[in-house]
């Protein structure tokens, strides 16, 4: 595997028993290359977000083998799968799921707080750097439930970004926001994958959104039918 | 690590201020309760054991009789001989404790002994003119007597001290003095078993609130007691026995019963119902307050269990960032653990206020003037910790529950 691969999925395949088996994802491959904007599109129930949780390594319950910047995720505990998640992944939800006790920074800076990597001084400053990118510096010391929506789904993204993750994943993240919003997060992505090399892999039913990537995974029926 | 999963639990805490206060109000009751419901019945039990000790010695020897002779044929001829026995007398046996100076050197020796007290006792009749009264006469060595019960504090008028000076002295019960209508400075007559009478004057009154003492107990220096009795200067009937932990005679009991020809004694085998009336006390203080305990983990249990529920999502996306499960668990046990604390540490207060407060209490029946109470640090470090266990059970269920938490299952709905 070239060292310009940051995710590789093998033959993965996914089964659902409740209420009927079924099969979700069948023997899908693909690689992603550093700095790459991919974006996983489809039709409801064609297993998008489905491969994206396993992906993400949140959900292990699947067959096939998942890697992520050379290091084999399969089989390894929740604790290090977690552990992993902390340092190199970083998620964007349709929903921003900020902690609303939680002021903005600190709901920022949580993840790196958990990681330890820095002082929480360094940390505050990364966060500040954070929020200037994304346009919201003075919204820092708010309580994250008085943020519009649009501004707490680019709060959601600054905490995905504070440990520096090489991938940064998103579960249709513009899908609550309207078209000036959506614009703002695409642009965010795009300079992201551009300027920091970080890795982008979004599902989307965003045609326009899919359309502007680097690259778009089609699936069908658990099956990658395009783009591969 | 642990400084974030310590804000978490701090935010959850205070964000919901009334449940957190209602979860703490709950372990401060329960521990409350079992500082003052153990203090209660420790006090009850220091009571009872410094009333009984009045008239009781934690060890007492003494010769208890002849063995049973109502079939002495049998002893030789075996059970398939019948016999015929009526009228069987006893004609003479050992009364009383000979060669009592080595006895009392032995007994002084052992490590646990703090003090040995003599006494001849005599059932006797009291008489003043017509009255007559059933009791017993002690006679007694004087210094040693009043270091093993401490009898001058419980003088009502007159000296204890005074006996050791006067051989025609007798110091009597109250109860028993206005049974007989007799005050200080009256005579007395005593008539013994064996039909000896002798006139004693009271000089003093004494009453240790035990009824039963009161009523028919009087003092005489053991060297009256003697010449009473018309025995030598080693007679003795009773060796009372005071060693440092009331609790402990079994062990002096047994390495003394072996070497003394005569009946060891310890107060537990003598007075059965005592022991038995404090261990019931204390089982009932432990049951009550373990109940109060038990409802106060529930309110844990269930509030940690709500707050769990509210926030599932937050749970969730914690994992999704890379919050471990054994992180998780620590901040619900955090939580927790805080309310047990918090809960504990007032609980403590109240229950020492509550406690000093019912010890205030008027309560004036034998000889007690308020509730008794006691206050051992015990009941204290005691009641904290199973606070604290408490607590840790009743969020651990919850904590595990929460860590288990599937974070996929929750973000995509």
């Amino acid at each position: 595997m070239s060292k310009d691969i940051a995710l590789k999925a093998n033959r993965i395949n996914k089964f659902f028993y409740e209420p009927e088996e079924f099969q979700a994802l069948k023997d899908v491959s693909f690689e992603v290359k550093k700095g790459e904007f991919l974006s996983l599109t489809g039709k409801s129930g064609s297993g998008k977000s489905t491969l994206l949780y396993i992906l993400s390594t949140m959900d292990t319950d699947y067959d096939g083998e998942l890697i992520i910047n050379g290091e084999k995720l399969t089989g390894k505990s929740l604790n290090d799968l977690a552990e992993f998640r902390n340092s190199h992944i970083g998620f964007v939800f349709q929903f921003h799921y900020l902690l609303p006790e939680f002021s903005v920074l600190d709901n920022i800076m949580l993840p790196a707080l958990k990681l330890k990597k820095k002082s929480s001084e360094e940390i505050e400053a990364d966060a500040y750097q954070n929020l200037k990118l994304l346009g919201l510096p003075e919204q820092a010391l708010k309580s994250a439930s008085k943020l519009s929506g649009g501004q707490q789904q680019r709060v959601a993204i600054a905490r995905a970004l504070i440990n520096s993750p090489s991938i940064i994943m998103g579960d249709e993240p513009t899908g609550n926001l309207d078209s000036k919003n959506t614009a703002i997060v695409f642009d965010i992505f795009r300079e992201l994958a551009r300027e920091r090399g970080q890795t982008i892999i979004t599902v989307t039913h965003d045609e326009d959104f899919a359309r502007n990537s680097d690259r778009v995974i089609e699936l069908s029926d658990g099956m990658v039918i395009s783009g591969n | 690590m642990l400084s974030t999963n310590y804000k978490i639990a701090f935010v959850h805490l205070t964000s919901k201020v009334k449940q957190t206060i209602v979860a703490v109000l709950g372990v401060t009751f329960g521990i409350s309760m079992y500082v003052f419901m153990n203090s209660f019945m420790g006090g009850v039990n220091d009571t009872q054991t410094t009333l009984a000790f009045t008239a009781l010695a934690h060890i007492r020897i003494y010769n208890d009789g002849p063995a049973d002779n109502t079939n002495l044929v049998k002893k030789v001829y075996g059970a398939n001989t019948v016999a015929n026995i009526s009228n069987a007398r006893i004609i003479q046996y050992t009364e009383g404790i000979k060669n009592t100076a080595e006895i009392l050197d032995l007994v002084r020796k052992q490590p646990e002994v703090i003090g040995v007290a003599p006494q001849v006792n005599i059932n006797v009749f009291f008489r003043n003119g017509g009255n007559k009264v059933n009791g017993t006469l002690s006679g007694v060595d004087v210094a040693n007597e009043n270091k093993l019960f401490g009898i001058s504090t419980y003088m009502v008028s007159g000296s204890w001290d005074q006996l050791q000076y006067r051989p025609d002295g007798i110091i009597v019960g109250y109860d028993l003095a206005k049974d007989l209508s007799i005050n200080v400075d009256d005579n007395i007559n005593v008539l013994t078993p064996d039909a000896v009478s002798h006139n004693y004057k009271v000089i003093g009154i004494f009453q240790t609130n035990v009824k039963n003492t009161d009523k028919t107990k009087a003092y005489l220096n053991i060297n009256s007691a003697r010449q009473l009795m018309a025995r030598n200067e080693d007679y003795v009937t009773d060796l009372q026995v005071n060693i440092n932990n009331f609790e402990k005679t079994a062990p002096v009991v047994a390495r003394l019963a072996p070497v003394i020809p005569y009946k060891v004694e310890s107060w537990q085998m003598s007075n059965q119902q005592l022991e038995a009336g404090s261990q019931l006390r204390d089982i009932i203080a432990n049951a009550v307050s373990f109940t109060i305990l038990l409802v106060a983990g529930f309110g844990i249990y269930n509030i940690l269990n709500m707050t769990i529920n509210e926030k599932i999502r937050e749970i969730a996306i914690l994992k999704a960032m890379g919050f471990s499960s054994r992180d998780v668990t620590t901040i619900f046990l955090i939580q927790a653990l805080t309310i047990g604390f918090i809960g504990g540490a007032i609980g403590l207060l109240f229950g020492f206020t509550v406690s000093d407060i019912v010890a205030h209490i008027p309560f004036k029946i034998g000889g007690l003037n308020y509730l008794p109470m006691g206050f051992h640090s015990r009941d204290y470090i005691l009641g904290f910790l199973f606070g604290l266990v408490t607590t840790f059970v009743a969020g651990y269920l919850p904590a595990r529950k929460a860590s288990k938490i599937d974070p996929v299952e929750i973000i995509r709905g």
